[in-house]
């Protein structure tokens, strides 16, 4: 039977400590929902790094490469003389070069977004809606029972206003 | 620029916004749906009805001429991409640089920016001789085996228009996940239905926190260089042609700043109006007006210095055309306006020097106005009076808008009102987790009892 | 490959400007204005041939006259000195048009016979052209046009009537150098000979001022009459590089 454990916090010092004892008891897949972004979690639950940023340079780099080929690419499929300039202009096609860059970095953003924080996910999951208005919650899947039993001490020993219980069945 | 916001807002908990926000979304009263009837009605009768009328005749029901072939519609679509772009480009600035007075109003000013773009965006359609037409500025492989032509700064407008209507679509969005999170827990129904589709399942865990900071912060990057980009391309509609008066290198720089400078009058205007209609007093304070007002102020400078560069390199060029131009734009048919527009861009805008008039609401609603009155004047001028006199004597003419035109125009801030009051209703207009972030965050003590759990 | 190859081939070919010296033809006309009586015979010549709109008193005021080619007048002086000179200004079918860059559907373009021409049925109306134009010569359709009957009776089978929305302006009546050209092409490949075709303004001049042709055939008579010392070109200043000359003895 897999259950998980979680705690409701008044204030983010606390929830971050008591996350501290559950991954020192030996806790593992550690989560921390707040209201707000709050400060120090990776001190806790370690580094993060987010893949975003190379989503963004490919999208900007493959929306760089496309812009100037889609301007280019046309200009030269179907020649067109236009106030004696050369057919492939280069000035103007950079602006659209510029364009397409930053649009495909925008859109490659995103999708960097959603692939990394595995959004978006409409399957039930660990969720207490207080944590979106002024709880701090911790959680952490438990084994069995006993598991339990140790992360619900660890929890109230850091000053929980409250610990549930989210169940296999309840998800 | 860490300041904190004013006394009043550290007196609120976490539920109190979160109540508030809620309610302006839940709870509509008789005011709200008489103001959206009217600007609904409004937007019909004065806009569309007279766009339909202009279809059907041509677009000779406006008031272009031989030489003056563009007209209002073209200044109204500058004046609105002008509009757009205090929101998103002022809040990404803002977010890099840190600024925490920005988070309450941020989301309105997004908004704004989307709606503005929308609308310019319709004017393009209402500009053009075939707007059925229109897809085939759109660079899409057809059958026809023709593509736009990239050359064109009309071309780039479109390229990036395009580019500025996703990507702020996608930062005021992307910035209000955890907001519609958490208003999907407090609504039931079709609401509760949307919500849950508009939040993607966000739970507010420390790694969604960790990828939409930094995936904010990024797109963040990428706008702010895009909006620039924008206007300097809408400026180069103008500065590319070789028509006195318009061919001119400051273009670029006259029209980003003009427009942040119109952009931020509109922002204090929206900014007042939300502030007494929704109950956001206390989130909307005079803090926000005193920095506005700042910002005003130096934008307003930036603007008067500029217009001094354009009248001094039309004299000094020492060319008959530029002397005729810059004649006829300081004392000839439209030169009223331009010094009206001098009157309230430049002149009335010193004001705001004093600390008193920032933080008075009511004078600095006027002011924002006036501001806006004169920037819509500085375009309408661009055009009507560089179209006026160009280089043979013979082709010389003036422009008058006709009541069709005048009608869209007005129909136009009314098609926008009714899409801000659509928004209202459906996003949280102050960002909840923003305003929060400003707050102190709760210390620790340990007999608190648990303030009402929501259900 | 043959993408990538083909992309490569066309980079090598367009990447340098000045591909109007390979033109079939390079039509040109010649105005003297020293012939120029100011008569508008050419106005109404083109009027008819052309199809252009009869728009009325009332649009005539608002300021939106329909005509490929008009005669501009300038008065120098006052009333018993006064001095009366006249310039016919049509489309100058520039090398280096402003009009045609800015045309984002690429309606406006320059053809295999150095013509500066107008493309209806691609038209969008955003008139971005007629801005961008130094002469004010392309005209824009309002509304759509009527002729009162029996007047559409005398119509030009050969040149569309135009609809609203769209930007019109003189062509160097294409249809007759088209159909010069057919003409020449059926009579042994030949290329169009010097005096085979002329547009309707040229035609209709009764002293001879207009003189059309194509400037690469030297042996033309308008490459003797561009090439007179008193030829200049309306707003040169510019470089646009127009394919219109005029002639003026300057007052010395």
């Amino acid at each position: 039977m897999t259950s998980n454990v979680v705690g409701l916090f008044h204030d983010p010092e606390s929830a971050l400590t008591a996350a501290g004892q559950l991954k020192g008891a030996g806790f593992e897949s550690l989560e921390i929902m707040s209201p707000v972004p709050i400060h120090g979690v990776e001190e806790v639950l370690g580094k993060k790094k987010s893949v975003i940023k190379n989503f963004t340079f490919m999208g900007a780099l493959i929306g760089g490469i496309s812009g100037f080929a889609l301007a280019a690419g046309t200009a030269i499929a179907w020649p067109h003389p236009v106030g004696g300039r050369p057919i492939i202009t280069m000035p103007p096609f950079l602006i659209i070069t510029y364009e397409l860059t930053i649009l495909f970095g925008i859109l490659a953003t995103v999708l960097g977004f959603f692939i990394s924080s595995r959004l978006p996910a409409f399957r039930n999951r660990v969720y207490v809606p207080e944590s979106a208005v002024d709880k701090f919650v911790v959680t952490a899947p438990c084994d069995d029972a006993e598991h339990f039993k140790r992360a619900e001490a660890i929890l109230n020993d850091a000053g929980a206003e409250q610990v549930r219980e989210i169940g296999g069945s309840d998800l | 620029m860490h300041r904190p916001m004013t006394t009043e807002t550290f007196k609120l908990g976490y539920n109190d916004i979160h109540d508030d926000v809620i309610r302006s979304i839940v709870k509509t009263g008789p005011k709200y749906y008489i103001a959206l009837a009217t600007a609904g009605g409004t937007t019909l009768l004065c806009f569309f009805f007279p766009w339909f009328y202009q279809l059907y005749y041509g677009i000779g029901a406006a008031g272009m001429n031989h030489p003056g072939v563009w007209g209002t519609y073209l200044a109204s679509f500058i004046f609105w991409i002008g509009l757009s772009h205090s929101g998103t480009l002022l809040s990404c600035v803002l977010h890099l640089t840190n600024s925490s007075w920005r988070k309450a109003m941020y989301r309105s000013a997004e908004a704004m920016t989307l709606f503005s773009l929308v609308v310019a965006a319709t004017y393009v359609m209402v500009h053009v001789g075939r707007p059925w037409f229109i897809h085939w500025a759109v660079p899409y492989p057809n059958q026809m085996e023709l593509w736009p032509n990239f050359r064109s700064p009309l071309m780039f407008d479109v390229m990036a228009i395009a580019t500025y209507i996703t990507g702020s679509t996608i930062f005021i969005y992307m910035g209000s996940i955890p907001d519609f999170a958490a208003v999907r827990d407090r609504t039931s129904g079709w609401r509760n239905t949307m919500y849950t589709l508009l939040s993607l399942g966000w739970r507010g865990t420390d790694k969604e926190w960790h990828r939409l900071h930094w995936a904010y912060t990024f797109l963040a990057v990428l706008i702010i260089p895009l909006a620039v980009s924008v206007h300097s391309i809408v400026s180069w509609d103008f500065a590319m042609s070789i028509v006195p008066s318009l061919h001119q290198t400051i273009f670029a720089p006259y029209f980003v700043v003009g427009a942040i400078y119109s952009g931020t009058a509109g922002i204090v205007t929206v900014m007042f109006v939300l502030r007494k209609s929704m109950g956001f007093e206390q989130y909307i304070t005079k803090l926000h007006f005193d920095n506005l007002g700042k910002l005003l102020l130096v934008l307003s400078l930036i603007w008067t210095y500029i217009n001094g560069v354009e009248l001094f390199t039309a004299w000094y060029s020492g060319t008959s055309e530029e002397y005729e131009a810059l004649n006829y734009k300081l004392f000839g048919y439209y030169s009223w306006l331009y010094w009206e527009m001098i009157i309230f861009c430049a002149v009335l805008p010193m004001l705001m020097f004093s600390t008193r008039f920032r933080t008075s609401f009511v004078p600095m609603l006027i002011l924002s106005i006036a501001i806006n009155i004169g920037m819509y004047t500085e375009r309408f001028l661009i055009i009507a009076t560089s179209l006026s006199r160009q280089y043979l004597p013979d082709a010389w003419g003036t422009y008058v808008p006709s009541p069709v035109e005048i009608s869209i125009m007005l129909g136009s801030f009314a098609l926008f009102t009714t899409l801000f009051l659509v928004f209202v209703k459906i996003f949280p207009s102050v960002s909840m987790y923003e305003v929060k972030e400003t707050m102190a965050t709760p210390k620790m003590e340990p007999a608190a009892p648990a303030a009402g759990s929501p259900a | 490959m043959s993408l990538f190859s083909r992309f490569m081939d066309g980079w090598r070919k367009y990447r340098k400007p000045g591909y109007y010296d390979e033109f079939d033809y390079h039509w040109t006309m010649t105005i003297d204005l020293d012939k120029c009586t100011g008569c508008e015979a050419c106005v109404t010549a083109c009027q008819a041939e052309n199809n252009i709109p009869i728009v009325g008193e009332e649009e005539i005021a608002k300021g939106r006259e329909m005509q490929w080619i008009r005669v501009e007048r300038y008065w120098e002086g006052e009333y018993p000195n006064a001095k009366l000179s006249f310039i016919p200004m049509m489309c100058q079918h520039c090398d280096a048009a402003p009009c045609e860059t800015v045309c984002p559907v690429g309606a406006t373009y320059h053809n295999q016979d150095g013509l500066n021409t107008q493309i209806y049925n691609r038209c969008i109306g955003t008139r971005a052209c007629a801005v961008y134009c130094p002469y004010e010569v392309r005209y824009f359709n309002y509304y759509d046009h009527e002729w009162d009957s029996p007047l559409e009776q005398q119509l030009n089978p050969e040149v569309t009537v135009r609809g609203k929305g769209v930007m019109e302006k003189c062509t160097f009546c294409i249809q007759r150098i088209r159909e010069a050209k057919d003409v020449a092409k059926d009579d042994d490949r030949r290329r169009v000979q010097d005096g085979d075709v002329q547009p309707a303004c040229v035609q209709s001049c009764p002293s001879k001022a207009l003189v059309f042709g194509d400037r690469k055939d030297t042996e033309s008579q308008v490459y003797q009459s561009m090439n007179d010392p008193r030829n200049y070109r309306v707003l040169d200043e510019l470089n646009t590089d127009s394919s219109v000359f005029y002639l003026k003895k300057v007052d010395a």
